[in-house]
C-alpha cells in the first residue's frame, strides 16, 4: 500500500475516522505480536545454538500469534481498500458504475465475514469442549479465538462502512478519488 | 449435474468475479463455499467452516510470510538501498551504461534481503533515478532498467511467491530457496547485458560518468557490510540448513530492525509505518490465501484438477509442449493479474498435469524446475503492459518521462527474460544444481 492510495482512501467522515483509527490501531497490535514473534524466534534459535536451550514450544507460539496478527490485520486491509483486485476490464469504466461492481464484491465480502464470524464461534466452542491445549504448556487453544471474533466483528462494521460509501458513490452522492489499489 | 461439470462452472464463475472488479480472495471465498456446498452438502460446509479461518491463519509454516514482509519493510527502511547503489556506481559507474547496471547489481543486492519486487523496485527508483537522470540516461533505459531490476527482489531468494508455491505442492522451501539463487544471479547478468547492448547501440542511452578513485570504491564498501552481514546470516543459514526459512526471517526481521534503527534512523514513525506495511501486505496475502484454501477445497471435492491431468496424461502430447501452453497463459495472465494470485489459481489445476508427465526427472527435482520456471515466468508480468507494477511504480518516480517510453525501455530487459527463462526450461540443472550440490 502506498501513502497515496492510504490517503485516498481517507475517510472524510466520524464514523469512518473511528473505524479507521480503530481498524489501525488493531493492525499495529498485530505488527507489534509479529515483531515479539521475530524477537522469540531470534532468542530461540541463538538459545538452541548457544546453550542447547530453544524457547520450549517455539514454533507452537509462533503458530498461535501468528493467527493472532493475521485476524487484526484483515478490518485495516478493508478500510483501506487495500485487498487485490483486477481492474484490467473496467479500468475505463466510469466511477459510479464502478462504484456498483465495488459494491457488490463488498457485499459478497460481507456475507462471507458473517459467515465465518457465526461458524468461528461454533468453531470456538469446539475448540473448548474439546479442551485442546497447545503442546508443552497448559494454554486452551480456544483462549485466543475471543479476539479473534472481536477482529472479525471489526470486520464486519469496516465492511459495512466501505459498502455504505461504495452505494454512496454508486448512486453519485459523493466522488471518491480512485481507490482500490492493486498489489504485486 | 456431476461433480466435474459444477467444478468447471465454479472455475469459469471464478474468473468472472474476478474480472468485474470483485477482490481475488472474495471471489475464491464465495466460489469456494457455494461450489463445496453443492457437492459436499449444507452440514459438511457448515462444519468445514468451524475451524478452517482458524486453522489457515494458525499454521506454523504459514508464519514465515509476515515475517519476512516484516524483514523487507525494514529493510526498506534501513538506508541500505543507498549504500547498495552508491557502492555499485562506485566499481561500475564508469562503463558505458555503468549507472543503470549499478541500479540493477543494487537491486539484486537488495534482493537478497527483500521478497517484494515493488518494494525493491520503489526503493532503489528512489535513490537510482536522480543520478540517473543528472548523468543525462535516456528515460527509456532509466526506468526500464529500474522496473526489470526490481523483478529482482522476487527471483532472488527470500521470494514470498516461492513460499507460496512450496505450500501448494507440499515442496520444501529451503531446496526452492536454494534452487532459485543461481536464475537469480543469471537475470542479473542478463540484465546488465542488456544495458551493455543497448548503449552500445546508443551511447547517448548510457553515458560513462567520470571513474571513482581507489579509495572511494574501498569508502564505498563500507557501508554495505549490513547487507551483507544479513544476506550471509539469513540466507547462508536457511541454505546450508542451519536453520528453518521461519527462523531465518524472524532472525533477518530483528537484524533489520537494528540497522534500520542504528543507520537508517527509523524512529517511532517509522516504526509504526513498517508494522502497518506488514499489516496491509500479509492482510491481503492470508486473505487471498484463505480464499485459495476454500477455492481448492472445493477443487479438490470436484476431481477437476486430477481429471484434467489424466486428460493430458493420455492425450499424447509431449511434456514439452504442454509445459511451454502453461508457459504461454501465464505470461497472458501476468499481463492482467499479480504473481500471487495466479499461483494460486493455477498451480493447483497445473502442478498435477506436470507430475502426471515423464520430464525425466525426480518427483522432488520436478517440483523444484517447475516452481523455478513457474516464478520467472509469473515476475514478467511485472513489466509487460497494460498492467505492469513495477513499470507504474517507477514511472510515478520519474515525471518527466511519458509511460509508453518506460515500456519501450523494459523491451530489451524482456528480451534477456526470453533468454533466461528459455534456458531454465532447456537446462533444469541450471535451478538443480546448487540443491544436488548442498544436499548431497
Amino acid at each position: 500500500m502506498t501513502d497515496q492510495a492510504a490517503e485516498d482512501a481517507r475517510p472524510a467522515d466520524a464514523v469512518g475516522r473511528a473505524l479507521l483509527q480503530t481498524t489501525r490501531a488493531l493492525a499495529v497490535v498485530g505488527g507489534l505480536i509479529c515483531g515479539l514473534l521475530a524477537l522469540m524466534v531470534t532468542v530461540s534459535v541463538s538459545g538452541r545454538y548457544l546453550f542447547s536451550a530453544p524457547i520450549r514450544g517455539d514454533y507452537d507460539l509462533l503458530a498461535i500469534f501468528t493467527g493472532v496478527a493475521i485476524f487484526t490485520f484483515l478490518p485495516y486491509c478493508q478500510m483501506v481498500r487495500g485487498n487485490v483486485i483486477v481492474d484490467f476490464f473496467t479500468s475505463n469504466m466510469a466511477p459510479s458504475k464502478k462504484a456498483v461492481l465495488d459494491a457488490f464484491g463488498t457485499l459478497l465480502y460481507l456475507i462471507i465475514a458473517i459467515v465465518f464470524t457465526w461458524r468461528l464461534y461454533h468453531g470456538m466452542l469446539q475448540l473448548r469442549d474439546s479442551g485442546e491445549v497447545i503442546a508443552s504448556y497448559d494454554f486452551y487453544r480456544w483462549w485466543t479465538v475471543p479476539f479473534n471474533l472481536l477482529c472479525m466483528i471489526v470486520l464486519i462494521l469496516a465492511i459495512l462502512y466501505t459498502l455504505v460509501r461504495d452505494i454512496a458513490v454508486a448512486r453519485q452522492r459523493i466522488r471518491l478519488a480512485e481507490g482500490g489499489p492493486e498489489k504485486g | 449435474m456431476s461433480d466435474l461439470a459444477i467444478g468447471a462452472i465454479g472455475f469459469g464463475v471464478l474468473i468472472v468475479l474476478i474480472a468485474i472488479r470483485v477482490p481475488i480472495g472474495v471471489s475464491m471465498l464465495a466460489v469456494g463455499t457455494v461450489g463445496y456446498m453443492s457437492i459436499a452438502g449444507t452440514s459438511s460446509l457448515l462444519s468445514y467452516l468451524k475451524t478452517e479461518m482458524y486453522w489457515r491463519f494458525t499454521t506454523s509454516d504459514l508464519s514465515v510470510i509476515p515475517l519476512f514482509l516484516m524483514m523487507g519493510h525494514f529493510a526498506a527502511r534501513a538506508g541500505i538501498t543507498t549504500a547498495l547503489f552508491r557502492a555499485a556506481a562506485a566499481w561500475i559507474g564508469h562503463f558505458r551504461g555503468g549507472l543503470a547496471m549499478a541500479a540493477v547489481g543494487g537491486c539484486a543486492a537488495f534482493g537478497t534481503v527483500s521478497g517484494s519486487s515493488l518494494a525493491t523496485a520503489a526503493m532503489m527508483g528512489q535513490v537510482a533515478l536522480p543520478e540517473l537522470r543528472r548523468y543525462k540516461y535516456s528515460g527509456a533505459l532509466a526506468t526500464g532498467a529500474l522496473a526489470a531490476g526490481g523483478t529482482l527482489g522476487i527471483l532472488i531468494p527470500p521470494s514470498i511467491v516461492l513460499i507460496i508455491y512450496a505450500i501448494l505442492v507440499e515442496g520444501n522451501i529451503v531446496h526452492l530457496f536454494q534452487a532459485g539463487f543461481l536464475p537469480g544471479v543469471l537475470a542479473t547478468m542478463g540484465y546488465i547485458a542488456a544495458i551493455a547492448i543497448v548503449s552500445r547501440i546508443n551511447p547517448q542511452a548510457g553515458p560513462a560518468r567520470p571513474r571513482a578513485d581507489r579509495a572511494e570504491r574501498w569508502a564505498s564498501l563500507r557501508d554495505v557490510w549490513s547487507v551483507l552481514l544479513i544476506f550471509l546470516v539469513v540466507m547462508g543459514g536457511i541454505y546450508s540448513g542451519i536453520f528453518t526459512p521461519t527462523e531465518g526471517a524472524g532472525v533477518g526481521a530483528v537484524a533489520t530492525f537494528l540497522v534500520a534503527v542504528i543507520y537508517g534512523g527509523m524512529r517511532l514513525k517509522g516504526l509504526l509505518d513498517a508494522l502497518i506495511e506488514t499489516a496491509s501486505t500479509s492482510g491481503l496475502i492470508f486473505l487471498i490465501l484463505l480464499g485459495a484454501d476454500v477455492f481448492n477445497a472445493f477443487l479438490g471435492f470436484s476431481r477437476l484438477p486430477m481429471w484434467t491431468a489424466e486428460q493430458f496424461q493420455h492425450a499424447g502430447l509431449s511434456p514439452f509442449v504442454v509445459l511451454l501452453g502453461m508457459i504461454a497463459l501465464y505470461l497472458v495472465l501476468g499481463c492482467l493479474m499479480d504473481s500471487l494470485s495466479m499461483i494460486l489459481i493455477t498451480i493447483p489445476i497445473f502442478w498435477p498435469i506436470i507430475a502426471a508427465l515423464d520430464f525425466g526427472l525426480s518427483p522432488d527435482e520436478l517440483k523444484i524446475w517447475f516452481g523455478i520456471i513457474t516464478l520467472s515466468v509469473v515476475e514478467i508480468g511485472l513489466i509487460t503492459p497494460p498492467v505492469g507494477l513495477n513499470v507504474f511504480v517507477i514511472n510515478s518516480l520519474a515525471k518527466d518521462v511519458p509511460m509508453a517510453e518506460t515500456f519501450r525501455g523494459v523491451v530489451p530487459f524482456l528480451m534477456s527474460d526470453a533468454v533466461r527463462v528459455s534456458l531454465i526450461v532447456a537446462f533444469p540443472v541450471v535451478s538443480l544444481i546448487l540443491p544436488r550440490l548442498i544436499n548431497a
